[in-house]
């Protein structure tokens, strides 16, 4: 109904790969992305500060391991630990006085480095094994981090993270923040976009589907998982350094615990494997649902005087989240950017069933 | 690949009538490349991408491809035989041998080599053209039994490595050469375009021959510049328009409407990379002008329909709901009667939801002018796209008129007539009934055959031998061929064809000939259409497994009499169809049973299948027939077949 695509025709090959082809995908993508530059004239504080902030700033993280995990195939239940490497490296170099930017960036290649080297372990082990080996990375980077004065700063120690500038801008009040991250969103989202349709996405793809084939084919696995390793571990140290810089601005161990790994995880697959557009939707539900579903239940005991214990009162949320991430896997398994997909095609060869008649 | 590169070759001057209009094709090409050089002229799908051609490169194409061909003999007035599907290379080279004052000669590409020797009669053509090796064999052996052609040449090289014949000669090749001479003398170019007059032969088309052999019909320049300017007069064609070039290269419509119409107005011709990505390619292309046989449109809406039914529930309802409102308001439409509002909204709402996917889904969103001609168009499917919001219409025309006679006009379509005459054309009905034009368009004769021609054109107006009556506000009633009225053992005076064309609107019967001259009563042979009786049998879980099983099956034969008993409702009492036989094959021009523009050939289809019509007529409920079939390698079998003959319900 919204698709048209008598018309289209391409001269060049290269004009066939483009992002959006169809006019109309192309302008909901710029129409989304006016929205979110306008959205801190739009949106009350309130919602801009704790909805979408975070909402950004996780869905960032989520593309960094989906990268991992869904254009590599490489398991990663350690990301939190990255983040933190990343926020801690980043939070020290800008108390000693080192630009935001910089710092940033100084982060990203320690988290890079240490996520390599966990992800090494890659090149011998799979699946589960993968998963225990970066599962081993989390709590061995939140005992050094825990257990070294010199970075926690004590054992309960939160650090205070400095005010600073990113090219120029002072990094202070609502909108300058929520536009740093937005600006490393939007980096790291087209970077995403662009790297299945570069040979390095597609040689990552090949190992995803199998690494002994992909070497068969002539792809350099062991060069090929390091570097997706890498490139993962270095985005996650980025929006680490992000996290801490515009949203928490105070950092402790515990804010990069376990469960923001699993979280993280949780995004990835709920939104969908490998998919851009499916880490945003993952971070949204994840995010969102349980303060969603908390009013919702809050709102049912309130007016309706539905007789429930505060016991109940404050696990039925949970339970119900639980479920409703269950029933979205069984509904797609291949996750939310899927149902999203079978929408799409439903209006895409409307008024037909199918796009071949 | 080898797109040659835009070197400079203006030509200042070309050749022009006293109306201003250029008098050649070659010189509307000159005209094109010295005004709007860098248009886009041709645009052809190669390997899933556009290749482009501006007009300054097909100027250069066409006079090199000259220059190439005038190396290789051909002369003033000779025919260069074409053979093959849309091409670029192949339009190239057509216009090349009419700046040479030669003339294209093109031929069906399915037409079998026993045949082939038919449409080289005139023209001495000793150069032919071929698209692929598949061509080129049919012309080699052709060479080994009359000696011609003695050069081949041949556009796609994939499989023709390996032939070292003396005489084949690559188009690429062929277009080097001439590059090569042209460079060296310089002012062949200009003289090239100035080479040819309006008095040259642009193009030699051949009738279709439902009755014996095909009479060649040259078509002048000044015959088709006429015909063309009298259509923009109408404007039925304007200026710059998106064409499709996917036509029969051998049919009168593709030469006119797609390569005369493409030079003289300016337009941009889209070639479909294959005949068979040719539904594809035209989404891709959305032309701003199609033309398509009626059959065409029935496929058309046959693949909608048969897609609705498929789709999902709340898709297919909303198609249900919006598409009989949208042909109802289309009669409203056509009749002049007032539109409501309420009707208006409905309307708005329906391009929307439905009307525009599919349109989009068809390729024929930015079809301005769509057409139809050739042979009268079912209702249901001219008021489905016409409610679609595709401004069909009908034209009315033959090779002889270079198929610009009449056509109808927006604001005055009648479902029943062809519309009005073209501006510039003169049409008048003899005393027999039959319809007489006078045009610019109107060829002067046939090929070498005085007497043909003194027959059909007599003091400049064309005996087009339909039979047809002009409406008192001016519109042209087409009822059939003069030849093909009969009458039955009664007296009562009717046209099989008008009969068969009414049963065939409906899509689940692909061909028919009835019978009935000299007979008590009419009967009838029916092809089914094998994908729309097969889709609908697959609905129905009835199982089949070949054309001829299907078509025998009682529940098809039961839909097949309904299908002519609604036709008969419209029939008077004494020309009711009464019995009929599905036959187990469908009509085939290899066969000779129909000509390669699908018309029937009544002597050939009742010698054929004598046996099954007098078993139509003495009343058996079964008969059985021994068939002889062609197999594609040239062998020939006889198939015996039990076929069930059934009464018509009344």
């Amino acid at each position: 109904m919204f698709y048209r695509r008598a018309g289209i025709r391409h001269t060049r090959y290269q004009d066939e790969r483009q992002l959006w082809p169809l006019p109309f995908d192309r302008r909901l993508a710029i129409l989304i992305f006016l929205l979110a530059l306008a959205a801190p004239f739009i949106v009350d504080r309130l919602y801009l500060v704790s909805y979408l902030l975070p909402w950004i700033i996780w869905s960032t993280a989520a593309l960094g391991l989906n990268f991992l995990m869904g254009g590599a195939g490489q398991i990663h239940l350690g990301y939190g630990a990255v983040m933190a490497i990343g926020a801690y490296c980043s939070v020290h170099m800008v108390r000693a006085g080192v630009p935001f930017e910089i710092a940033m960036i100084a982060g990203g290649l320690l988290s890079a480095a240490v996520g390599m080297i966990f992800g090494a372990a890659a090149l011998r082990v799979k699946g589960l094994y993968l998963a225990m080996a970066t599962l081993a990375m989390q709590y061995i980077v939140d005992f050094v981090i825990i257990q070294f004065p010199a970075i926690s700063g004590g054992t309960q120690a939160t650090i205070q993270v400095p005010r600073v500038s990113f090219l120029g801008v002072p990094i202070v009040g609502d909108r300058p923040t929520y536009y740093v991250a937005l600006f490393v969103c939007v980096v790291v989202t087209l970077f995403m976009l662009n790297v299945r349709r570069s040979s390095f996405g597609r040689a990552l793809a090949a190992v995803r589907e199998k690494d002994y084939a992909a070497a068969v084919i002539g792809v350099n696995t062991f060069r090929y998982k390091l570097l997706a390793f890498w490139v993962s571990s270095f985005i996650g140290g980025v929006v680490g350094s992000v996290l801490a810089v515009c949203y928490y601005r105070a950092i402790s161990p515990d804010q990069f615990h376990l469960d923001l790994s699993i979280s993280l995880v949780a995004m990835v697959i709920v939104g969908g494997l490998g998919s851009v557009l499916g880490s945003f939707f993952g971070a949204a539900l994840i995010l969102f649902a349980p303060i969603l579903l908390n009013q919702f239940v809050g709102f049912l005991s309130s007016e309706f005087g539905l007789a429930i214990t505060s016991d109940l009162r404050s696990h039925l949320p949970l339970m119900l989240y639980g479920a409703m991430i269950v029933g979205f896997l069984l509904w797609e398994p291949l996750g939310l950017a899927k149902i999203y997909a079978n929408m799409r095609n439903y209006f895409l060869v409307w008024p037909f069933r199918h796009a071949r008649q | 690949m080898n797109a040659v590169a835009p070197k400079d070759l203006t030509v200042e001057h070309w050749p022009v009538r006293e109306d201003g209009l250029p008098a050649t094709l070659v010189a509307a090409l000159a005209r094109n490349a010295a005004e709007s050089g860098s248009r886009i002229a041709f645009r052809e799908r190669e390997h899933g991408i556009w290749r482009e051609w501006s007009w300054r490169q097909a100027l250069h194409e066409v006079i090199s491809l000259a220059a190439g061909l005038e190396a290789r003999g051909l002369k003033a007035g000779d025919a260069l035989t074409v053979v093959g599907d849309n091409r670029a290379s192949i339009y190239f080279a057509m216009l090349a041998a009419n700046a040479l004052g030669a003339f294209p000669s093109p031929v069906y590409p399915d037409v079998p080599v026993d045949e082939f020797g038919n449409y080289m009669r005139f023209g001495d053509p000793r150069i032919a053209l071929a698209e692929d090796q598949e061509q080129v064999d049919k012309l080699l052996d052709l060479r080994d039994r009359t000696g011609r052609p003695e050069t081949i040449l041949f556009d796609d090289p994939r499989g023709m490595g390996a032939y070292g014949d003396k005489g084949i000669v690559s188009i690429a090749e062929l277009r080097a050469e001439g590059a090569q001479i042209l460079a060296e003398r310089t002012g062949l170019a200009a003289e090239l375009v100035n080479r040819a007059t309006g008095e040259n032969i642009a193009v030699l088309l051949y009738s279709s021959g439902t009755t014996g052999l095909p009479k060649g019909i040259p078509l002048k320049h000044r015959n088709v510049v006429g015909g063309i300017k009298n259509a923009e007069a109408g404007q039925y064609f304007q200026r710059h328009e998106e064409l499709f070039a996917y036509l029969p290269t051998a049919w009168v419509g593709d030469f006119i409407f797609t390569l005369g119409a493409g030079v003289l107005l300016v337009a941009t011709i889209n070639i479909p990379e294959r005949q068979e990505t040719a539904l594809h390619d035209l989404r891709e292309v959305a032309p701003t002008f199609y033309l398509a046989a009626p059959r065409a449109w029935d496929n058309m809406l046959t693949r909608v329909q048969v897609g609705m039914a498929d789709s999902t529930n709340l898709k297919r309802r909303l198609f249900d709901y919006f598409m009989p409102k949208a042909i109802e308001l289309e009669r409203k439409r056509l009749a002049g009667e007032p539109i409501g509002l309420g009707e208006r909204l409905r309307d708005w709402l329906g391009e929307i939801l439905v009307y525009g996917p599919i349109k989009d889904f068809l390729g024929l969103s930015r079809a301005e002018r769509a057409f139809t001609g050739g042979e009268a168009m079912g209702e249901e499917t001219f008021l489905f796209f016409r409610g679609l919001g595709i401004k069909l219409k009908q034209f009315y025309g033959q090779t002889e008129t270079c198929a610009l006679s009449a056509a109808q006009v927006e604001g005055s379509v009648k479902l029943h007539t062809v519309g009005k005459a073209m501006p510039g054309v003169e049409v008048k009905i003899a005393d027999d009934g039959e319809i007489l034009l006078r045009s610019a368009s109107v060829i002067d004769g046939y090929a070498d055959d005085a007497e043909a021609s003194a027959k059909a054109i007599v003091d400049g107006w064309l005996r087009t031998g339909d039979a047809g009556h002009i409406e008192p506000d001016g519109h042209l009633v087409v009822l059939g061929r003069v030849s093909e009225v009969v009458r039955t053992a009664q007296g009562e005076r009717f046209i099989p064809n008008f009969i068969e064309n009414r049963i065939k609107f409906s899509s689940f019967v692909r061909n028919v000939a009835v019978i009935g001259a000299g007979r008590e009563e009419l009967t009838a042979i029916v092809c089914i259409d094998y994908e729309a009786v097969g889709h609908w049998a697959e609905r129905r879980s009835i199982t089949y497994g070949s054309y001829a099983e299907l078509s025998q099956k009682p529940q098809v034969l039961d839909l097949v009499a309904g299908v002519i008993a609604h036709v008969n409702q419209a029939q008077p009492e004494g020309l009711r169809v009464r019995r009929f036989v599905n036959l187990h094959k469908d009509f085939d021009a290899d066969d000779g049973e129909i000509t390669r523009t699908r018309k029937l050939r009544r002597g050939v289809i009742e010698e054929s299948y004598a046996k099954l019509i007098e078993a139509l007529y003495s009343g058996e409920a079964r008969v059985t027939f021994d068939a002889a079939i062609t197999y594609e390698d040239g062998t020939r079998g006889v198939l015996s077949r039990e076929l069930e003959i059934r009464e018509v319900p009344s």
